[in-house]
């Protein structure tokens, strides 16, 4: 079973909501939170650690029966170093390695029924990633500047804070098949590890009704 | 033109070697009567003189170049570890052997046997014993270039290799790394031998020449000026003349030292790879003025294997041999090889010029492609071809840049500061204008050879380190992943794995590029 089925199939399991949000809504949003790469060993020899912030905004519009649709984009970067790999020790060139992902995100999901206060939701949807790449004394032929196409489920809670105001918090995963590529100057293909993707908890700051 | 000693020399020579060989901790037999002298003159380059011939090398010594590429009278044995001196003493006795010395910076014994013996028979014979791990005869190494004219030129050499963008990365290393030279010497300090020089003579396959004796004389020395800086050397040491002035009387080890680290941006002469870090003299091989002189060692196979030890254990962490040789295998230089990167050195190995010879297999290149941190370096030339000297085999690992004046004339040759060679070599135009030498002039000559190759690759290698990355082994794979295939694709004999990229081995690996 592929994982686009297993989305569908949890998303016909999900029960029907009873809270009135049968109207049409638009909603704006602030997040951060922290990226876990897929590609763990590549990133911890870049940058130190497989993970770290990300910032970002978006739009959500509330449709009928609970569902929604978002449109989110998030910035990742941060700054290591150039490495060479041999017989699994990572030597530092001290070569300066800046990385810059900004994905686009379309999320379709469903609002479940709240809990007390809290509004439980689940998506799935699809990105546009945009992977950048550069280094210290490169040229443009060096660097890299590509986009990816991707795809990922979330699941979260939001709680309202004051009348036009509330919060969230969710967890994604996502994948990118083949973001890293398999050039021979690549560390992800000295580990085999071509995915893009992770797993991203986030806190939300929501705006409007 | 072809030299050669007079029978007259050899009886010196020879003495003097059996005085010294037998223990190498003898003091050497120089007199330095003073480190003051004028800073070194720099001739610029010569590019108006005519072609010299070739450099000769003696070769009618018993002891010295008799013909055969080894040494008389001696052989070296490494027994296996646990062999008793009595059963060491038997095989000596049986062997006809008359007595055995432990040399310093060496994990094999020099087996004194009779002058008249076969050192290749006897060692043969020493070989079969169960307790010995192994023995050969005492062959000497000899630096690896092709003479040339000497001409003015550019370097090209760097922008072949895109140095200039490599220096972005890593402006030249600094002087924590320090890089062997195993070779000739360096011009790397002023000083005045006071020697007497005998009467020897030379002969060119036609012509005997008698040069006089000189008496007694003053042989000034100088540092190389576009070498020498502040705290440039270090540990310097002479096998050849068992001292700690391993002074250059050839020239060859000048030039490689400068392609290794020639002072950069300073405003005079010519570039070098690593041009921040630090010299490591070590003098291994000896040249036509070292034998005339009487020098008591000779460049053989366990000299060489003591230098190599010696460079590593006084910290040196790149080591450069643009010297070898052909002939039967050196286990000893193997293990010397072996200890180098075990302890953290990398070696550059010049592969050889013998090519159109029939091209024989070069040691100790040939151990190159068995151990890891040990790199064998071909030659190109402008025209990023293997030069036609180049020796080709399984052996051979990278390219570098040592020139081909074949297919570019002189100024196809690699450029670098050495000696004046109107200075040195005062016995090419005969008795008549023969005089002493002097190794305080200097000029920017044109050189080819893997020997000018190997120094890249050193030099290279320095960079690496200082960029990151400590191991030996670590270093060539770097070297090898990133550079320019050429030739037949993927790795082949006579391109190794291709023309060095240091630039892209100093970037190394992004996350996705």
């Amino acid at each position: 079973m592929t994982r686009a089925s297993i989305v569908a199939a949890l998303l016909l399991l999900l029960p029907a909501s009873s809270r009135a949000q049968n109207q049409f809504s638009i909603r704006g949003f602030g997040d951060a939170g922290l990226t876990v790469f897929t590609a763990t060993q590549s990133f911890k020899a870049i940058l130190g650690k497989p993970s770290g912030p990300v910032f970002g905004g978006g739009v959500e519009a509330g449709l009928p029966k609970h569902l929604f649709l978002s449109l989110a984009a998030s910035r990742f970067r941060r700054t290591g170093h150039r490495v060479f790999v041999f017989e699994g020790q990572v030597f530092n060139l001290n070569v300066a390695d800046t990385i810059t992902i900004t994905p686009l995100e379309l999320t379709g999901g469903y609002r479940f029924h709240s809990w007390g206060q809290i509004v439980p939701y689940a998506g799935a949807g699809v990105g546009w990633l945009k992977y950048e790449e550069t280094s210290a004394h490169s040229t443009a032929a060096d660097d890299a500047k590509t986009t990816h196409t991707g795809y990922h489920l979330l699941g979260g809670a939001e709680i309202p804070l004051q009348k036009w105001l509330a919060a969230a918090v969710d967890a994604q995963w996502s994948s990118v098949p083949n973001g890293l590529g398999d050039a021979s100057t690549s560390v992800a293909s000295v580990y085999h590890e071509h995915d893009l993707g992770g797993f991203t908890l986030r806190a939300k700051i929501i705006l409007g009704r | 033109m072809f030299l050669s000693k007079s029978a007259g020399v050899l009886t010196v020579v020879t003495l003097a070697l059996g005085a010294v060989a037998a223990q190498d901790t003898a003091p050497g037999f120089r007199a330095f009567i003073s480190d003051v002298t004028l800073p070194g003159i720099d001739n610029g380059v010569r590019d108006a003189d005519a072609p010299r011939p070739p450099r000769p090398y003696p070769t009618d010594l018993t002891s010295r170049s008799s013909g055969v590429p080894y040494l008389r009278g001696s052989i070296i044995v490494k027994f296996r570890p646990g062999t008793g001196p009595v059963a060491q003493q038997a095989m000596l006795a049986r062997a006809g052997a008359s007595k055995m010395d432990a040399p310093s910076y060496a994990d094999f014994n020099i087996v004194t046997i009779d002058d008249n013996a076969d050192p290749e028979v006897t060692a043969a014979a020493f070989a079969q014993q169960p307790d010995v791990e192994y023995a050969q005869a005492r062959y000497r190494m000899h630096p690896m270039f092709v003479p040339n004219d000497p001409l003015y030129s550019q370097q090209w050499n760097y922008p072949a290799i895109d140095m200039e963008h490599a220096w972005d990365l890593n402006p030249g290393a600094t002087s924590s790394i320090v890089v062997a030279v195993i070779d000739s010497g360096v011009a790397y300090r002023n000083a005045v031998l006071r020697r007497s020089v005998p009467a020897w003579r030379a002969s060119n396959g036609v012509t005997v020449f008698s040069f006089p004796a000189l008496g007694v004389i003053d042989i000034p020395f100088a540092a190389a000026p576009d070498l020498a800086g502040v705290d440039r050397f270090v540990a310097p040491r002479d096998f050849i003349w068992n001292d700690t002035d391993p002074l250059d009387l050839d020239g060859h080890g000048t030039h490689v030292a400068g392609t290794i680290g020639q002072l950069t941006n300073n405003n005079m002469g010519v570039a070098g790879m690593a041009f921040n870090v630090r010299i490591m003299p070590v003098k291994v091989v000896d040249s036509l003025w070292d034998d005339v002189l009487g020098s008591p060692f000779e460049g053989t196979d366990d000299v060489v294997a003591r230098g190599v030890r010696y460079a590593v254990d006084n910290g040196a962490k790149v080591l450069n041999m643009s010297i070898g040789r052909s002939g039967p295998p050196a286990p000893l230089l193997q293990d010397a090889l072996i200890y180098a990167t075990t302890h953290g050195a990398f070696v550059s190995v010049a592969a050889g010029n013998d090519f159109e010879q029939g091209n024989p297999t070069q040691w100790p290149a040939a151990y190159a492609n068995s151990i890891q941190g040990v790199v064998a370096v071909g030659s190109i030339g402008r025209d990023r071809q293997r030069a036609y000297y180049s020796s080709t085999g399984s052996y051979v690992e990278l390219m570098a840049p040592g020139g081909n004046q074949r297919a570019g004339g002189t100024t196809g040759g690699i450029l670098q500061q050495t000696f004046d060679f109107n200075f040195v070599e005062t016995y090419v135009n005969g008795p008549a204008r023969y005089g002493p030498p002097r190794f305080d002039i200097f000029a920017y000559q044109f050189f080819q050879g893997t020997s000018m190759a190997a120094p890249h690759v050193s030099g290279f290698a320095a960079l690496l380190m200082q960029q990151g990355i400590t191991s030996p082994a670590a270093v060539e794979a770097a070297m090898e992943q990133f550079s320019t295939d050429l030739g037949p694709a993927g790795r082949d004999d006579q391109y190794g794995y291709g023309l060095i990229n240091p630039r892209a081995s100093l970037r190394g690996m992004g996350l996705a590029k």
